[in-house]
């Protein structure tokens, strides 16, 4: 036999659709984490957006307002309200606006064309950033947590923890999904800026981030509450809310959430294969 | 017999009004440098495109190492390498970490010190890609290209925007490869190019291809007339010359200035008979020059082609 037919043959048994080929691609993927990791860190743009911006907000917001209290909620502390306020946000920059923008400048830069010309499936490339943002989201929520508690003294959630944590995944892994899908509605990184924050602001000042709308007009609460980023703030407040008995899942705010959820795969899976489209 | 690398038998590709590829076939084989040239929009991209599975075509018969490109195999990308013209990049990882990471998406990579020893990057390997020149940009493609250690290797103008000393550094690299026995489909705008890597060069005009053969003998530019150029001192006339062999293949033209121009199929007799001349009767004519036709002439023959080779369809 020679070396082509030994070769070839040894190709189609390393591609016979099965679980070897699976678990390479998967430990590909988690490769991939490694080095998007790598160049998100180096991206000062991006490390600034995720994690001094919300930051930043917690420190002006939680100066201004220490030692308030909201009436209409009963007395909380505006602090205990603000930190899961100010995650929900910090969570919607990592994951929607960031992952929109790194697709864009994938594409725009012509990395995602030099991509098709490589074995790598495409899914296992977005998976790898997929995997990143939601490091990148849960290192922003851990400093947001401890700089809320130690300097504002805010309340760490204990047995609301699976509220916290279950919402947290959920609201995150959706907004993920959906920011790789407006990739497709960003036309370049330079107007992509502009256009995710024309999405994402008016939605975040309707959505129980910076103060309680509590008393807002009800078509207002409709809106907002059709929208992801209220049921993540809203069930984020319940579970750090110290007088939540239970463990802190709010389900209509999962179920909203399910939903986005269910629509950012079909969207990703949609802009996965328009990035494989052939003419 | 031996698998051709590349068999394209009658392509078509069609975009809404035009007809960019319209019958083309051709072979490579193994081991062999084909480059395939062309003005703008004669179609080479599109042919490019297609047979690395980027785009798909409406008709005709294309296999890439066996497979058919359009499928869009794994297997098939594994053994291939592709240097595109405008290939983006990860620029926040240095030159090492890329070589690396896209060295782990095939089964068999290529050690990543040896190949950037081989694109001569070496003193850059820790430099982000961001931070690269455009030679070096260049020089990290190729080597993204080379990682998957591919039998056949595309280059879409690997050249274009070095200066003269890392052009010649990246045609060593390319000539070296060859020797490794790697199949590899070029295309460009240089002749120079063609000329020095190529051992067969298909000219495409208008989605057809109009000639093909080796950089020597390509629109019978072997057996094209010798050009022999020269002046005269002052005062001397053509009228002075010597008879000159060649028959009615050799003519004489005065362009002017003393300077005169000959063609002629009998180039090494005329020489003769024009140096010995000049010697015998001690005539000093200068500026003495004996060539062939450059692959160039040859192109721009070949290129200016009447409108009807080119295939705008009526709407």
């Amino acid at each position: 036999m020679n070396a082509a037919a030994t070769r070839s043959s040894s190709h189609v048994a390393a591609h016979r659709p099965g679980t070897g080929a699976l678990r390479r691609d998967l430990r590909l993927a988690a490769w991939q984490v490694r080095y998007t990791q790598r160049s998100f860190w180096r991206s000062r743009r991006a490390a600034v957006m995720s994690i001094a911006f919300p930051l930043m907000f917690l420190a002006i917001f939680g100066s201004l307002n220490t030692g308030e209290t909201i009436d209409t909620r009963g007395g909380l502390a505006f602090i205990d309200f603000f930190v899961p306020g100010i995650i929900a946000y910090a969570v919607t920059l990592t994951t929607f606006n960031s992952t929109a923008m790194t697709m864009t400048a994938l594409r725009e830069r012509g990395v995602l064309k030099r991509l098709r010309t490589t074995p790598l499936p495409t899914w296992v490339y977005v998976a790898g950033i997929v995997g990143s943002t939601i490091l990148v989201m849960v290192i922003s929520t851990a400093i947001l947590l401890v700089v809320g508690t130690a300097l504002f003294g805010a309340h760490i959630p204990t047995h609301t923890m699976p509220g916290v944590l279950i919402t947290l995944a959920l609201g995150s892994v959706a907004m993920t999904m959906l920011g790789i899908g407006a990739s497709r509605l960003v036309t370049s990184t330079e107007s992509g800026m502009g256009v995710l924050t024309m999405i994402t602001l008016p939605i975040t000042f309707i959505s129980n981030v910076f103060y309680p709308l509590d008393g807002a007009p009800g078509w207002l609460e409709d809106i907002a509450k059709a929208f992801p980023l209220r049921p993540l703030a809203d069930g984020l407040q319940h579970a750090f809310d110290p007088a939540t008995t239970g463990a802190g899942l709010v389900w209509h705010d999962l179920a909203v959430l399910a939903v986005w959820a269910v629509a950012g795969a079909v969207i990703m899976r949609r802009t996965i294969r328009n990035l494989n489209a052939r003419d | 017999m031996t698998e051709p690398a590349i068999d394209v038998r009658d392509l078509h590709k069609r975009y809404d009004d035009l007809q960019a590829v319209a019958g083309v076939s051709f072979t490579v084989s193994p081991g062999e440098v084909f480059c395939l040239l062309g003005p703008n929009g004669a179609g080479k991209s599109t042919t490019t495109e297609i047979l690395e599975g980027h785009r798909l075509a409406d008709s005709g018969h294309v296999r890439v190492l066996g497979h058919d490109p359009a499928a869009s195999e794994r297997s098939l990308r594994e053994r291939i390498g592709v240097v595109l013209q405008a290939g983006g990049i990860q620029e926040e990882l240095t030159i090492a970490e890329l070589v690396e990471m896209y060295g782990r998406w095939y089964e068999r990579p290529r050690p990543v010190d040896e190949l950037i020893d081989l694109v001569q990057l070496d003193a850059r390997r820790d430099t982000r890609a961001g931070d690269l020149s455009g030679g070096q940009r260049r020089r990290l493609d190729l080597a993204l290209g080379l990682v998957g250690d591919p039998d056949l290797l595309f280059l879409d103008e690997p050249t274009t925007g070095f200066d003269p000393h890392a052009r010649r550094q990246a045609w060593s690299t390319i000539r070296a490869l060859c020797g490794l026995g790697k199949t590899v489909f070029l295309t460009t705008h240089f002749m120079d190019e063609a000329q020095y890597l190529a051992d067969r060069i298909a000219v495409m005009v208008g989605g057809r291809l109009v000639a093909e053969g080796s950089p020597e003998s390509i629109g019978g530019r072997d057996a094209l007339p010798t050009e022999i150029r020269f002046t005269l001192p002052a005062g001397a006339g053509l009228g002075g010359l010597p008879d000159l062999p060649g028959g009615s293949t050799t003519t004489v033209r005065d362009a002017g200035d003393g300077a005169v121009h000959v063609t002629t199929q009998a180039g090494l007799a005329v020489t003769h008979a024009i140096t010995g001349w000049a010697l015998d009767a001690g005539v000093a004519i200068g500026q003495l020059s004996v060539a062939q036709p450059t692959l160039e002439d040859v192109y721009l023959r070949l290129t200016e082609q009447p409108a009807d080779t080119t295939q705008e369809v009526p709407s």
